[in-house]
């Protein structure tokens, strides 16, 4: 009885439940070290991704299942092979990339285009912040065209991975929209 | 899931299968599933599994599917489940594309991942990295490679060994890990966990570490000899398959250069006497492989106590051990019977041995030892025996005494009621009754004293045969021999038993034989006897029947009226068509074709085999199985991949027929005559009458690899040279080969040279040099030169780039003879002293040898130079005596006159005296030949 209780309660507050995010972004934008910032609070080196790293971390009584897909070229056609169940895309930025920056706009829309993200929430990382030369939030929003996004919860968090800037601040915002949406 | 279908699912024990497609199904939604239940999961990818292994198979499309969403089954941390992950991922990675996609997580999991799944995820990794993505790997993989931990150091070397063809450049880094991973002694770290009774390591990394450091090192000798002078002192392996792998190592270097074996002899000699069998057997059977070839290099005390090993192995308890040293005497058997006479008495007790293998093994190495004194007592042991063993070992033993029968012609009477005992009341399947047919073929065809009664046993056969194949052949072979027999009468009536008693197709084999009885000289009256049956026989209710039947009539009819007419040689054909050559040409008549078949088929070009060519080819495919069968062996222990081509070799080496490698021998004859004649000027000789073999003019490892054809024509020679330019940035402008006569005035006048244009990097083309020649016959030798521009290759058009001018260049090659062998084709002949003794004309000469080469390698060399057929399998000599005798037979290319030959070999400290006898129908030739054996 008192299982089914705590069953009961625990489904009222998504404890139970895994929350699925994808973490994606073009290559060498700062997803993987993203990902393991959020999971050991450090930072780690890393070597471009071939295929996905795939980390579960609880965050304010979340269970998150948090899937960085690697961001080269080749690999960006698999990435709708991980969108099902979505509940969050972070997309991640290199702010100081500005030539790449319509190649980003044009995946993330791509992406956001897909039927089985429709009801994802968007986050935006503009990362790298503490390098020279970096765009700053809004400049980003508005090279990839952020305004034209309807129907969906966005939103934008300058950042740096390196420096852990900005993380949780997205992270929090993005934690509300997916509790006021699933509760 | 109800009981039922649990049940019909999950009882490994019932053997049925689980449904494809519902395991596809339950594999998406599970695995698709949030939180993920492992235990589940894992149970899936069993099932999912069993089904792979048994050979069913995914669509690509599922299959990637599959794979994407057991990819999604990383988020879960439990080891058991990530085990079954990699080997799904395995799995599917040869079905499924983008396996790629789990490079990442596979390599965390060897970084960070627990000590349980650590060697499975680094084997995985073989399926999924290509030759960029190996790159990213190396870290990774050399820290594995030197882990204190027996099985990641383990799964760290067949993965990297697997990658080798794939990444090259990166695993060639890992030479100096390798080297350590063989020496270092690795270990099960929990000690106490495992008890005392397992051993906590069996060492095999060093197994794994061997076989990688030869695939890197296997181009370079010294290393190689490094590394077995390394290893195989103080114990330094402790791993039983690597000392294997290191004896299979110096069978390797013995066998590329042949005069290494002196230094390891005192190694080799240890090794007999190794603790594990399995290295004994490995020495033992490398021992005897290399005394077939090099006996002069082997000294008798090795090979005897090679011989002693393996007789000791034979009384062992253990039937592997048993089993694979009675492998070795029986082949050992095939060549020199008389050094395994020692294990006579051992052989013998195992002809009762429980397992049927070994004795059968027995049965047949003693029939190969037996002499034709103990001919008759063992075939008396094997009539007790064979009616108990099953198809597959009477096959064998049939095998050996067809053998015997080859090689103790008489003996024949025996024999022949053997195989008539064994063929009459044996019980057996269609492999075993052919098998047994075939051999008695054999009889009737090699062994002339045996035909009759062989004919009439069959005949007897026939009345009650089950088989249509064997039947029909037997009917030919009546066909084919009947008529010349003392008694024809006698076949006409069973044969024509059978057009009263069988089916259609039968029948139909029936008229074909009896109508060659026709013209038969033995018996003139029996021809209006063969008229009146083909004339019943041609109202039968088979059209085909009634064909053949018609057109025999019709065929005997005018043959009757003129006896050099071409329904003779229809009926009684003397020659057929080189089958191969005929399949090639019919091929390409029919891909070619352009005017709907209007123009015939031509055969003329087609190389015609009489009677004796074809059982010259016959006995020659025989006595070269021997050979073979030692080359599969050395193909066998060469450590390492193995090449397609030899796989292909090796998968052909049933008795009867050609093997693949005879195959492709023949088209490559039959192209280079075509070659040859589709060349204006080379037409004009009129037809081809003879070509030699393909004799190397470099080594094989040279920068330009040459070979040449002679071919020989009514009044012209043409040397044909196929050169091969291996280098790789380099082409080959106007290449030509100029031939200098040794002794001026050359017979021989040159008329033309045809150069080959440009060879390309890697590319194979023929150069021919025209002569021009008297009737005789001229035997010369001329001193080759090859001649060329060289221009360095434009790596992008694989052209030469414009505007190079090139060097003039010239390169040696060895020098090419013409001899009398070149003017001769080889030929069989039932009784060689008999038709030796008919022969007209004779010469004899003598000969030094003061070469130091082995009986055996002189032997060689006379049956390539004088292109004869060896007889009465006189084709090995002994080595265990100073003297032998050659027998061989042959005759004219042009002329078809017969040439025979005896030559005696007498082995002395001074060297080889050779002593030849020739008798030919053509003086000049005999007297050529004898002359110009050397």
């Amino acid at each position: 009885m008192g299982n089914f209780f705590s069953s009961m309660f625990d489904r009222l507050w998504g404890v139970n439940k895994e929350l699925r995010m994808l973490i994606l972004g073009l290559d060498g934008a700062g997803k993987t070290t993203i990902l393991y910032r959020l999971q050991i609070g450090e930072v780690v080196t890393t070597k471009p991704t071939i295929g996905f790293n795939v980390e579960t971390l609880t965050y304010k009584n979340l269970k998150l299942n948090v899937w960085d897909l690697g961001g080269q070229t080749s690999i960006r056609p698999y990435w709708r092979c991980y969108y099902a169940d979505t509940a969050a895309v972070i997309f991640v930025v290199d702010s100081t990339d500005r030539d790449r920056m319509s190649t980003a706009s044009k995946e993330l829309h791509l992406m956001l285009q897909e039927e089985e993200l429709q009801d994802a929430a968007l986050l935006v990382f503009a990362n790298k912040q503490d390098q020279p030369g970096a765009l700053s939030a809004s400049e980003v929003s508005k090279e990839l065209n952020l305004v034209e996004l309807k129907d969906r919860n966005w939103s934008i968090v300058a950042s740096s991975a390196i420096k852990g800037e900005g993380i949780t601040e997205g992270l929090d915002w993005l934690i509300d929209v997916i509790k006021e949406e699933q509760l | 899931m109800s009981t039922h279908t649990y049940k019909k699912f999950e009882n490994a024990e019932s053997g049925e299968l689980p449904d494809r497609m519902t395991i596809y199904q339950d594999c998406m939604s599970e695995f698709n599933e949030s939180p993920i239940n492992s235990k589940r999961c894992r149970l899936l990818i069993s099932r999912l599994l069993r089904l792979l292994a048994q050979g069913e198979t995914f669509p690509e499309s599922e299959a990637t599917a599959l794979f994407f969403s057991i990819s999604k089954l990383f988020q879960h941390q439990n080891d058991s489940l990530r085990q079954a992950v990699y080997l799904a991922i395995k799995e599917l990675s040869g079905i499924s594309q983008d396996v790629l996609m789990a490079t990442s997580s596979i390599m965390k999991d060897i970084q960070n991942g627990s000590e349980l799944v650590k060697p499975n995820a680094i084997r995985s990794l073989t399926a999924v990295l290509d030759e960029s993505t190996a790159f990213s790997a190396e870290r990774l993989l050399k820290s594995a490679l030197v882990s204190r931990h027996p099985s990641i150091s383990s799964a760290a070397l067949c993965t990297s060994y697997n990658l080798l063809p794939i990444a090259e450049v990166t695993v060639k880094r890992f030479a100096n890990e390798t080297q350590e991973a063989v020496v270092d002694l690795k270990s099960f770290p929990h000690k106490n966990l495992v008890g005392e009774y397992y051993p906590n390591s069996t060492f095999i990394t060093q197994y794994h570490a061997l076989g990688l450091l030869y695939q890197l090192k296997k181009n370079d000798k010294m290393a190689l000899l490094k590394m077995v002078r390394q290893f195989s002192n103080n114990n330094t392996l402790k791993n039983q398959l690597a000392k294997i792998e290191l004896v299979k190592l110096v069978n390797e270097l013995i066998n590329k250069d042949s005069q290494l074996f002196v230094d390891f002899q005192s190694l080799l000699m240890e090794w007999l006497s190794n603790k594990h069998e399995s290295v004994q057997l490995e020495t033992a059977k490398l021992i005897t492989n290399f005394a077939t070839h090099n006996s002069r290099l082997i000294s008798s005390e090795l090979f005897a106590s090679a011989v002693t090993t393996l007789q000791s192995l034979l009384t062992v308890p253990r039937v592997s051990a048993k089993f694979a040293a009675l492998r070795i005497l029986n082949r050992i058997s095939m060549i020199s019977p008389e050094k395994i006479v020692v294990c006579n008495p051992e052989l013998e007790s195992l002809i009762n041995d429980p397992n049927r293998n070994i004795s059968t093994y027995a049965i047949t190495t003693l029939l190969k030892t037996g002499t034709a004194k103990n001919i008759t007592s063992l075939i008396s042991t094997i009539t007790k025996f064979i009616h108990d063993v099953s198809d597959d070992f009477k096959i064998i033993i049939i095998d050996a005494v067809r053998t015997l029968s080859l090689n103790f012609p008489n003996e024949w009477k025996t024999i022949l009621n053997f195989l008539i005992d064994v063929l009459k009341n044996g019980e057996g399947g269609f492999k075993f009754k052919n098998n047994i047919v075939e051999a008695l073929i054999d009889m009737v065809t090699f062994v002339p004293q045996a035909k009759e009664m062989a004919l009439e046993n069959l005949c007897d056969f026939i009345e009650d045969c089950e088989f249509n194949e064997i039947l029909a052949r037997i009917l030919h072979l009546l066909g084919k021999e009947g008529p010349s027999t003392s008694n024809p009468s006698l076949y006409v009536r069973h044969i024509y038993n059978r057009v009263v008693l069988e089916n259609a197709i039968i029948r139909s084999a029936a008229v074909v034989s009896l109508s060659k009885f026709a013209l038969t000289k033995n018996d003139p009256s029996l021809s209006d006897s063969i008229i009146s049956l083909l004339r019943r026989i041609a109202n039968d209710k088979d059209d085909e029947v009634r064909d053949r039947a018609t057109i025999a009539l019709k065929f005997i009819e005018s043959a009757k009226k003129d006896t050099s007419s071409e329904a003779q040689t229809l009926l009684q054909s003397n020659y057929s068509f080189d089958f191969n050559a005929l399949e090639s040409k019919l091929n390409t008549y029919i891909s070619s074709n352009t005017d709907s078949f209007k123009t015939p088929f031509d055969v003329t070009s087609i190389r015609k085999l009489t009677e004796g060519d074809i059982k010259a080819l016959d006995l020659k495919r025989k006595q070269d199985k021997f050979t073979k069968g030692e080359f599969e062996t050395s193909v066998e222990s060469t450590p390492g991949m193995i090449d397609d081509n030899l796989i292909s070799k090796r998968a052909d080496s049933s008795f009867a027929g050609p093997s693949a490698h005879d195959h492709q021998q023949d088209l490559l004859a039959t192209k280079y005559a075509e070659d040859l004649m589709s060349i204006e000027q080379i037409k004009e000789f009129g037809p081809l009458v003879n070509s030699s073999q393909i004799v190397a003019l470099t080594e094989s490892e040279a920068e330009f690899v040459v070979r040449g054809v002679k071919h020989l024509f009514a009044n012209n020679v043409v040397f044909q040279f196929n050169i091969t330019n291996t280098l790789t940035d380099t082409a080959l402008d106007n290449v030509t080969v100029t031939c200098t006569p040794e002794v001026e005035p050359s017979e021989l006048e040159e008329l033309f040279t045809i150069p080959i244009d440009r060879l390309l990097p890697s590319a194979e083309a023929a150069c021919y040099v025209a002569f021009k020649k008297t009737e005789d016959m001229v035997m010369e030798s001329f001193l080759t030169n090859l001649m060329f521009t060289t221009k360095e290759v434009n790596p992008e058009t694989n052209e030469p780039f414009e505007g190079d001018e090139g060097f003039q260049d010239e390169y040696d090659i060895d020098s090419i003879f013409l001899n009398a062998g070149d003017y001769i084709k080889s030929s069989f002949v039932g009784d060689f002293t008999k038709a030796f003794d008919e022969l007209p004309n004779e010469e004899v000469a003598v000969y030094n040898i003061k070469e130091n080469i082995s009986l055996q390698e002189l032997v060689d060399r006379l049956v390539v130079n004088t292109s004869c057929l060896p007889l009465e399998n006189t084709q090995y000599a002994p080595s265990d005596s100073n003297s032998h005798t050659v027998k061989l037979f042959g005759q004219s290319a042009s002329k078809g006159t017969k040439i025979a030959l005896i030559v005696k070999l007498i082995k002395t400290s001074k060297g080889i005296a050779i002593k030849a006898q020739g008798r030919a129908e053509d003086a000049t030739l005999c007297a050529d030949l004898v002359n110009g054996l050397m």
